[in-house]
């Protein structure tokens, strides 16, 4: 089948047994790959009751029919159940691994079981081999990723865990090609209860196409648009993501301090323009992608990738910090250990706000840089006060008995973009199956950058609509497997295009756009068996009751409740947001 | 406006590059992109011309051209002689721009003049007369309109895209309704996504004149999934040209007439956005 490998392996590490597992055709259409189809692979495996740290939990990598052929389609999807939010969670990561999978052979692989001892598996064109990999347990992923290129050979692409994930911290990552990382969610901590330290990944065969010679031209289409549309022919190129830094500030809906503002003063000097004149090396890019959005970056002590818009913050605005040289070096030590940063800021954003009104004994106090990055080396080995932070900020909270200060949805901990600033956004994270998460829908692009148009962001007229849209349209390119940032530039007509030219399966782009809604049902009818429901869908009451005081989004709430109810409607969902009979049969799930 | 045909859009935008940065590179892929997208034209500064006309051969893309082109200062017989030059190196449109300091100052009938000449000089190409009506008051940009009917002119055209602001559907409505249904209306200058576009169109614009051809389009195949959501009205303000009004760009006097323009607005007291 053209764009696929036609292969799929489970791999038991419980047992060691290799099994191919074969996807129906009529499977195929429905789900894609990506995201679609390690929900349909994992759904179809694990129960709402499945323990995420235990060997039952499938952990998922997937790969999509336009993987290792277009621009940017060197990424993976991973899907499991998520040890932080106890979700579905599908976590997607760029630079060349996923590439490398799929040209090895693969389309996917299903990983179940725990192994004994620790290992990590050799994916070659040969096959896959489980090696024994207690000599890099225990090593950073930078490190693990040296030694087994050393190994191996230096071509290979490497997923791996640090040792967050070895210490089943519920917000580790899986990073793969040294900074790219599978960030939210824990993916790392399922990995690691399975004792399976990495994944690597070579491979040179040649995936087929249906329509070449129109591949040619559409890779040309995609570059044309690419270059025309403002962010990603411009600011993405020149700042990267920080080029939000200041925008988003600008907005008043910076999140400051664990949200208490919108507006943060030192925004400036942890900017995308700052970064350029300072720390900035160079750019980098995954997989054939010509924006190229990546930062490399070189501190007083060493040089790396980043940091993101999303660490910026979360490392800076959200602590108080203005110091860019410990921003960057809390980033590159998460890199290294293998840890979310986003999570991992905002955790300890809320252990500031705790501390600050009195309820958490130990002293952390805003903007206090020198404390960071030991933190986050702490959370990583769960010592110390690391033990209490690597709960993640909403068992912190809760624990601590102020669970208002953990600014999460479903236990994962919202990005850098204050909802009160945007009232599409905030139905986006109160929505998102996978919890506070900006990428299902991200609604900042039409309600702050103006992509594709300008949508008013303090109104909540028609943003149910524009959200649904966005988290379909999301779930469909994740489907593909394609980074988010094309949506700025290509629509789903285009997206549509190229899948049928890759594999020639004649999809419209009605079509295209049910697979999305199918996985988002999809994923919300799992999460309502694990019992997710109405009140889950709920932001933090900040958002809902304390105005936002200074800035350009001052007196401002959000006003949920409306939107939400419209947006249930909208999907077919009863008023406590799980799927009706009726939709669940119209999308055959 | 939800009622609109995407699929008519294309033949309504005149792919542009003007800057005097661009050079054969930006208008060679200018002329490809407009082939692709199948949109109208190229629109292009005079010494682009037959360089663009070479590369659309074979295509029923055609070539506009600009003539006194940003400030229309340039005298009556320099406007006609770059149109006729224009022209006779392929050229199928010509967009001028008129003396707008010669308007302000009331010299109705130098400001005809020149525009028949221009049209004179154009023939058989089609002119479109830029009044740059940020710098233009509401009667002004009237009795423009008439001005150019009056001369043989066969569209009004709101900017030069190079002016303190571009095209607001107040000027593109106010264009419509005084030029009538025979007399085309181009938008131009800020027009930049699909909503734009759509809201130029629905104030009565059957030209659009922007650089982002390509990011309309592509945007536009959006539309039709959560139309009423796309199109939601917005806030007045945010799409009134009194609202793009600032000291610094503007002539003291414009300044003061927008001024007074949001000052006297119905919307002022529910949203009272501009001199908050």
């Amino acid at each position: 089948m053209n764009g696929w490998m036609n292969k799929i392996v489970k791999v038991n590490l419980s047992s060691g047994k290799q099994t191919t597992i074969n996807i129906s055709e009529d499977v195929r259409r429905k789900f894609i790959g990506g995201r679609g189809l390690g929900l349909k692979l994992f759904t179809d495996m694990c129960s709402a009751n499945v323990d995420p740290l235990e060997k039952e939990n499938a952990l998922i990598f997937s790969t999509g029919p336009l993987t290792g052929i277009i621009q940017t389609a060197g990424r993976y999807q991973v899907t499991t159940r998520s040890p932080l939010t106890g979700t579905i969670v599908d976590s997607s990561s760029g630079g060349f691994f996923g590439a490398n999978l799929k040209k090895a052979g693969f389309d996917g692989l299903v990983i179940i079981g725990k192994s004994v001892k620790p290992v990590y598996l050799e994916i070659t064109e040969d096959g896959i081999n489980i090696n024994n990999a207690e000599h890099i347990w225990g090593k950073d992923t930078h490190e693990t990723m040296k030694i087994l290129k050393s190994e191996l050979t230096p071509n290979i692409s490497v997923a791996c865990i640090g040792p967050a994930g070895e210490n089943l911290v519920p917000f580790a990552s899986i990073m793969n090609d040294k900074d790219r990382a599978s960030g939210r969610g824990g993916v790392g901590a399922v990995m690691g209860s399975k004792n399976l330290k990495a994944i690597t990944a070579f491979g040179k065969k040649e995936i087929p196409v249906s329509d070449p010679e129109g591949l040619k031209k559409m890779i040309s289409t995609i570059n044309t648009l690419i270059d025309k549309n403002p962010v990603t022919g411009k600011s993405l190129q020149l700042l990267g993501t920080s080029s939000l830094v200041n925008v988003i500030n600008a907005h008043g809906m910076y999140p400051t301090k664990n949200f208490q503002r919108g507006v943060f003063n030192d925004a400036e000097g942890t900017s995308g323009e700052k970064i350029a004149e300072t720390i900035l090396q160079g750019r980098s890019a995954c997989f054939k992608c010509p924006i190229a959005c990546g930062r490399k970056t070189k501190t007083s002590k060493r040089e790396g990738e980043g940091p993101e818009y999303e660490t910026l913050w979360a490392f800076g605005a959200q602590l108080g910090i203005n110091d860019l040289e410990t921003i960057t070096e809390a980033n590159y030590t998460c890199n290294e250990l293998g840890l979310d940063t986003i999570t991992s800021g905002s955790t300890i954003g809320c252990a500031m706000e705790l501390y600050e009104k009195g309820a958490f004994p130990e002293k952390l106090k805003w903007g206090d840089s020198s404390i960071i990055v030991k933190l986050v080396e702490d959370i990583a080995y769960k010592r110390g006060i690391g033990k209490d932070l690597a709960l993640g900020s909403k068992k912190l909270a809760e624990k601590y008995g102020r669970p208002e200060f953990a600014m999460q949805v479903k236990g994962l901990e919202i990005p850098a973009y204050d909802p009160r600033g945007a009232q599409g956004q905030a139905l986006s994270y109160a929505t998102s199956n996978r919890g506070g998460c900006h990428m299902q829908a991200y609604l900042i692009s039409p309600e702050i950058l103006g992509s594709p148009v300008f949508l008013d962001r303090n109104s909540i007229e028609g943003k149910a609509e524009i959200v649904a849209l966005f988290q379909d349209i999301s779930a469909a390119v994740d489907s593909l497997v394609l980074c988010r940032f094309l949506q700025f530039a290509i629509s789903i007509d285009t997206f549509k295009d190229m899948l049928n030219i890759v594999t020639g399966m004649n999809y419209t782009e009605d079509e295209l756009l049910k697979v999305g809604t199918r996985i988002y049902n999809l994923e919300r009818k799992y999460n309502s068996e694990a019992g997710f429901t109405r009140k889950d869908d709920m932001l933090p009451a900040r958002f809902l009751e304390e105005e936002l005081s200074e800035g350009a989004s001052r007196y401002r709430v959000v006003h949920l409740d409306e939107m939400l109810d419209r947006y249930y409607k909208l999907r077919g969902w009863d008023e406590n947001g799980i799927p009706s009979e009726e939709i669940k049969k119209e999308l055959g799930i | 406006m939800k009622n609109f045909d995407i699929s008519k859009l294309a033949k309504m935008i005149d792919h542009t590059e003007l800057k005097s940065s661009s050079g054969e590179k930006k208008i060679k892929n200018l002329c490809n992109e407009a082939k692709e997208y199948g949109f109208i034209s190229v629109c292009v500064n005079p010494g682009n011309v037959e360089f663009a006309k070479k590369q659309l051969e074979g295509s029923d893309v055609i070539v506009c051209s600009v003539v006194g082109f940003p400030l229309g200062i340039n005298t009556t017989e320099i406007k006609a002689l770059e149109a006729k030059k224009a022209v006779e190196q392929g050229a199928e449109e010509i967009d001028m721009v008129i003396n707008v300091g010669a308007m302000r100052d009331g010299k109705h009938d130098y400001i005809k003049e020149e525009i028949k000449q221009v049209v004179q000089a154009s023939v058989p190409a089609h002119v479109k007369v830029i009044l740059e009506t940020c710098y233009l008051t509401d009667e002004e940009i009237v009795k423009a309109c008439k001005l150019a009917v009056e001369a043989g002119a066969h569209f009004v055209k709101t900017s030069t895209g190079f002016g303190a602001f571009g095209s607001f559907e107040h000027h593109v409505k106010l264009m419509r309704e005084t030029v009538g249904p025979d007399i085309g209306v181009k938008a131009s200058g800020g027009v930049s996504n699909f909503k734009d576009a759509m809201r130029m169109v629905n104030a009565g614009a059957t030209r659009l004149g922007t650089s982002a051809g390509i990011v309309i389009m592509e945007g536009a195949k959006l539309f039709k999934f959560a139309p009423d959501a796309w199109i939601e009205p917005e806030i007045p303000c945010h799409t009134c040209p009194a609202r793009s009004a600032s000291m610094a760009k503007l002539p003291k006097a414009l300044y003061q007439y927008y001024t007074n323009m949001c000052l006297k607005c119905n919307h002022r007291e529910k949203y009272n956005k501009f001199y908050e």
